[in-house]
This record gives C-alpha cells, sequence and structure tokens, in this order.
C-alpha cells in the first residue's frame, strides 16, 4: 500500500504507507555557505541589507536573493557579499558612535596597492546596514580608519561593516529592466483577495434559523 | 492583419506559458533545496501571470474570457508544445526544460517587443524583464550543474537528449507563417529557433555536456494544432479539478 494524499504530487510519489524509514545520518556542515544581500529600493538610493542566502556560489546567490528579496518590494539594483568576507566592528549601544570606541593599530597584513572598500552603517540596532560609501585603503582596519573620516561623525553608530569592492557583487547596468515591477501582480499578494466582505454577506445570508 | 493569425500566435504563447507555469508550481514544497524552491515557483507563477496576459489580449479580439479558456478547455483543444506538458521527472528534466524553453521564450519576447501588432508589443515590453531573469536563472544553473560532479553532469546529459525532440517542436510552424513574418508581428519561427540555437551552445559549451546533432533528431511537432501526450489531460483535470467545482464562483 501507498501513501495517499489530498495532495495529487504526494500520492503520486508513491511513499509507502505506515512508518517513514529512518533518514540516513546527515554529513556534519552540510549546508551552503551564506551570503548576504543589499538592495536598492530606487534609483539613486543607497544599498540597504536585506538579509542572507544560503547558495553554492555568488552567482546562485545573486538568483536567490532576487527572488526573495526584490519579489514583493520595490527594487532597482542587488549587490551579494559572502558573509565570509565582511568584516565588521564591535557593536555599540544605540546613541553611541561605535568609531569613537576604535583604537587603531597597525594592520598585521596590507596590499601593496589600496584597493576599494565599501562601508556600511547600522545606525540604530534593529535596523539594516546602509551603504554609507566607499573607500580606498590597504587593509580592513585602515579602511575603518578612512570611514572615520570620510562619514565617521554623522550621529550614532552602532555597527560597521566593511567589505572589499571586489568582493562585492553588483547587478549589471544592462539587466536593469529585470527590476521592473509589474503593477499588475496584485493577484500574487494576499491583500489582493478581499475575502473579509464575501465571508460576512454568506454568513448573512445563511444564518442558522432561530429555533422556534 | 489577418486576426485568425494573430489569435493562433497569441493561444500557443498563452498556453505554452499556462502548461509550463503549472508543472513548475508542482515543485512548490518539493524543491532541492528552499531557496530555489521559492525561486522556481516565484517563476511559476510569472509564467501563469504572463498566460493570463496574453489570454486578456484575446479576449480582447472576441474570445472567452481567461478563466473558462484556460480550466474548460479539453487537451486537443491546446496549442502549447508538447514540451511543456511533460512530467516534471526529476530535477535535472525540469531544468533542462526551463533551460529549453526559456531561451527561446526570451527571443520570442524580444521579437515581440518591436511587433508591428502594438497590443502584443506593450505585453512584451512589460513583462520581457521577468523572462530576463528566467533565463539568468536557467543559464546560472545549466553552467555550474554541468561542470560539476560525473552525477549531474551524467544526468543533464541524459536528460538534455530526452527533451531535444520535444524543445525542436516548439518551433513548429504556424499555417499562417508567412502572414505573420509579412505583417511584422515577428520573425517567425525559423528565425527563433536559429537564435536560440546559437543561445543554448554557448551556455553548453561552458559545461561538460554535449548538444547532439539537431539534425539528426525528429523534432515532436503537432502540439500547435492539439496534438498531445497522454500527459495533458491527467495535467487539465487537476489544474481545473477547483474551478469545475463551482464554475460560477467569484474569487
Amino acid at each position: 500500500m501507498s501513501l495517499t494524499s489530498l495532495d495529487p504530487r504526494v500520492t503520486r510519489l508513491n511513499l509507502p504507507e505506515g512508518e517513514v524509514p529512518a533518514m540516513e545520518p546527515k554529513p556534519v556542515l552540510d549546508q551552503f555557505e551564506t551570503y548576504e544581500a543589499f538592495h536598492q529600493k530606487k534609483e539613486g538610493a543607497a544599498y540597504t541589507y536585506v538579509g542572507p542566502v544560503h547558495a553554492p556560489n555568488e552567482d546562485v546567490a545573486f538568483l536567490f536573493a532576487k527572488e526573495q528579496y526584490s519579489r514583493r518590494f520595490a527594487c532597482t539594483g542587488l549587490w551579494i557579499a559572502r558573509t565570509e568576507n565582511i568584516q565588521l566592528t564591535v557593536y555599540g549601544n544605540d546613541g553611541e558612535n561605535v568609531y569613537d570606541a576604535l583604537r587603531f593599530q597597525e594592520p598585521i597584513e596590507r596590499s601593496e596597492q589600496p584597493e576599494a572598500y565599501e562601508i556600511f552603517h547600522l545606525k540604530k540596532r534593529g535596523k539594516a546596514h546602509t551603504h554609507a560609501g566607499r573607500v580606498a585603503a590597504t587593509s580592513y582596519l585602515e579602511a575603518l580608519q578612512e570611514a572615520k573620516q570620510a562619514f565617521g561623525d554623522k550621529g550614532p553608530i552602532v555597527n560597521v561593516w566593511v567589505v572589499k569592492s571586489k568582493d562585492v557583487l553588483q547587478s549589471a547596468e544592462e539587466d536593469k529592466d529585470m527590476w521592473t515591477t509589474i503593477p499588475e501582480k496584485k493577484y500574487r499578494e494576499a491583500i489582493a483577495y478581499k475575502v473579509m466582505d464575501k465571508i460576512t454577506k454568506y454568513k448573512e445570508e445563511n444564518k442558522p434559523t432561530t429555533a422556534q | 492583419m489577418n486576426e485568425l493569425a494573430i489569435k493562433d500566435l497569441l493561444y500557443k504563447l498563452a498556453d505554452d506559458q499556462l502548461i509550463l507555469g503549472h508543472r513548475n508550481s508542482e515543485w512548490t514544497g518539493f524543491g532541492p533545496i528552499l531557496e530555489e524552491d521559492i525561486a522556481f515557483s516565484s517563476m511559476a507563477q510569472d509564467k501563469i501571470g504572463h498566460s493570463l496576459a496574453f489570454y486578456t489580449l484575446l479576449q480582447e479580439l472576441g474570445e472567452a474570457e481567461p478563466d473558462t479558456v484556460a480550466f474548460t478547455r479539453n487537451a486537443n483543444q491546446f496549442h502549447n508544445s508538447q514540451l511543456v506538458e511533460l512530467p516534471n521527472g526529476e530535477y535535472d528534466f525540469s531544468l533542462i526544460r526551463h533551460f529549453l524553453y526559456d531561451n527561446a521564450e526570451i527571443i520570442r519576447f524580444e521579437m515581440l517587443s518591436q511587433s508591428s501588432y502594438e497590443p502584443i508589443a506593450k505585453v512584451a515590453i512589460k513583462l520581457k524583464g521577468e523572462v530576463k531573469y528566467h533565463v539568468l536563472h536557467a543559464n546560472t544553473w545549466i553552467k555550474n550543474l554541468g561542470a560539476s560532479t560525473e552525477e549531474a553532469i551524467l544526468r543533464l546529459q541524459s536528460s538534455l537528449n530526452e527533451a531535444l525532440p520535444y524543445a525542436l517542436g516548439m518551433f513548429e510552424q504556424s499555417t499562417y507563417e508567412q502572414e505573420l513574418i509579412d505583417a511584422g508581428i515577428y520573425a517567425g519561427e525559423e528565425a527563433v529557433k536559429a537564435e536560440w540555437l546559437k543561445r543554448i551552445q554557448a551556455v553548453i559549451e561552458k559545461t561538460e555536456l554535449k548538444l547532439p546533432d539537431l539534425a539528426s533528431i525528429e523534432p515532436k511537432f503537432g502540439g500547435r494544432y492539439g496534438k498531445h501526450t497522454e500527459h495533458l489531460q491527467p495535467l487539465l483535470d487537476e489544474m481545473a479539478e477547483v474551478f469545475k467545482i463551482d464554475p460560477t464562483a467569484e474569487w
């Protein structure tokens, strides 16, 4: 006997009815690594952190992030960075500026030529990191130092993310049309189904008659 | 312009998208990993949305309303290619079909966005961006998996060999083919096929997969004029199951 379900797709799997055989133990750490996604809500706006995805590489991470994070909101561009490539400062409390607490030491490793780094600021705990700008530096530490000078004195900053620009996959200019939100896709969202009116109407029409 | 020729074109576009959209939606909840499940389901929804856009154009030309057209016809009244109605198989087959189908679909949309028939051109311009993402999704997976493990390569190769006769069936010519070309509606199936071949070759070359000699393959024609495999009618019955409980229900 195979399992029958109300979902015909399940029935078609011909699963044995009754006890499900135990799954083979999974290897440790069989998960894909994580990537962090940043989206741009409208042309010219700063890129903002939107969430992570699991993926085997950054191209696939881009595919996934596009669907998870740009489908229901307006979006005009997407950046992807491997979580491992993002360095971060300690977290400050709300109202503090974390740059004030940074002690800059001589970095251990430096690149020969300065390269570009992207800087993201978290202004308040619970909000999302937002792109503050780009600096040129020979190390993550130096990038932080540069960032402090360039845009570190603008009010509270409770955490900073630093990532090399070359480690950020950016959506292509020629693919702009991929982000066009099609206005007539309301049917994809629960809000388009105004069912409460119908339910109320149905209930009124089908009120149980009071007992005689 | 001959209205029958336009309707013929719209029906095949819309039916392909509806049937493939339904097939792809069968993966919802069964996808290989969560993120891919969501991406594949979203694209399935896009396809059904696109079919709605084309059924709406048909309605403007006097055909029945989209729900009636989608849910009440029998298999022999459908104009989709047989490629899209085949069962999903395992994920390798679904990916290969997605790759072969969407690389043709984007060419149709590019051509139609310049169509002399303005209502089609408007719809194609509006929806093209979504199809572009579908192609990016398909090509990225084929490039990644097609150059990965021996199992992945073998599976994809065998699915490719199995799907190709049906994929070539997508380019079955319309009875109004020359008329459509002459009127500048689009460049016709031969032109779509030639461009499609270039694009799929460019992707396949980046993998360990081999594209068989297409000249030696007999295309599976017939879908455009109601000749289907035994898989379409059960799909239609399942798709329309809820609709048929109460066809007059308001949703």
